[in-house]
């Protein structure tokens, strides 16, 4: 039978063995199995495409709101600039981009023009709500106009995280909004 | 007109003016309050997200009643926006929603947070570039009758 004494040393030793087993966990939601990210292929408001399947090798963030949005997009958006500034050089194997699932309003040129308010370097992209439908399927993730889209002031429901892309192209990790810029920039190191 | 007809009818006058003139004062103040006695409603740390012209916005702030009484925010209004209103943000099942509020009670000697991915005064299509540095102006209406005006900051955090 374990002494006292024994028992003691274990139950300290306990929160360093536990440590010592895990490795630091990213924040968010986490998918232990990562599959790969779905097709986001779309060119911006200047030409420039943006295909996720070509960037291998970086970490891409993926927001999925509209530029009406007046509250939680733009809180995502200047977190994910926060993270940006706390990552330094590191950051230049990060891509930011914001896809707008609002095409009764949002144009590729107000996409890129709102992504960039944020940072210069963000790409802000959009398309056709044919377009959207079959992103919307292949992400299985769903947005749509609350209140009448007939009038200007409708708002639309959207999904509320962060999608996070690893170097591989996996689907890896989703953060809640509200996370703090510092906070992602340190996960996003982890999976550079 | 003998002397104290004169004093009286000059008391007169200047009662009259007096009245005047501490209305013309206190203008501002009853304008804004149309409830009896003075506003105890107060919007702190106000500010406003950067927004490009046209595009749409938030403001926040602490709004306080010291009152003993509950008020209710109904709306808002600002000359810098075509629309303003009551929002608040919420999420269900990993979506975000926002939700147009007609009607948010204030406690009497209590605060209500108005904050980022909560709720907000939302302007819609703003009138011109609200820059850092900026400020904005934003007019509460309340139930009791009573309005306040508030200036928000305008930030880029």
């Amino acid at each position: 039978m374990m002494s006292t004494r024994g028992l003691r040393l274990l139950l300290a030793a306990l929160p360093l063995l536990i440590v010592a087993g895990c490795r630091e966990p990213l924040r968010g939601i986490v998918f232990e199995d990562p599959e790969p990210a779905a097709a986001l292929v779309f060119t911006d408001a200047e030409g420039k495409a943006f295909d996720l399947a070509a960037q291998k090798g970086a970490v891409v963030l993926v927001y999925f709101g509209y530029t009406h949005c007046p509250d939680v997009c733009p809180t995502t958006l200047s977190d994910w600039a926060s993270a940006k500034r706390a990552l330094g050089e590191d950051a230049e194997r990060v891509r930011f981009v914001f896809v707008s699932v609002d095409p009764g309003r949002d144009s590729p040129e107000l996409a890129l023009a709102y992504a960039r308010q944020f940072d210069a370097s963000f790409v802000g992209v959009t398309g056709t709500a044919a377009e959207l439908e079959t992103l919307k399927t292949a992400w299985r993730i769903a947005a749509y106009p609350e209140g009448d889209p007939r009038t200007r002031n409708y708002t639309v429901a959207h999904p509320a995280h962060t999608y996070v892309v690893d170097t591989q192209g996996r689907l890896r990790v989703l953060y809640e909004p509200g996370v703090r810029g510092e906070e992602l920039a340190e996960d996003i190191r982890k999976l550079l | 007109m003998n002397q104290e007809s004169v004093v009286r009818s000059w008391l007169r006058t200047f009662a009259s003016c007096s009245s005047v003139l501490i209305a013309a004062a206190c203008g501002a103040a009853d304008s804004e309050t149309a409830a009896a006695g003075p506003n105890p409603l107060f919007a702190n740390d106000a500010w406003a997200r950067a927004a490009d012209s046209g595009a749409s916005t938030a403001v926040y702030f602490m709004l306080e009643n010291r009152g003993d009484a509950v008020d209710t925010l109904s709306g808002a209004r600002s000359e810098d926006a075509e629309e303003a209103g009551i929002h608040i943000s919420t999420q269900r099942d990993r979506m975000m929603h926002m939700t147009a509020v007609p009607a948010l009670p204030v406690p009497p000697n209590d605060s209500v947070s108005f904050r980022p991915l909560g709720a907000h005064v939302m302007l819609m299509r703003v009138r011109r570039p609200l820059r850092d540095g900026d400020s904005v102006n934003v007019t509460l209406e309340f139930g009791s009758g009573r309005s306040l005006e508030v200036r928000a900051g305008v930030r880029q955090p």
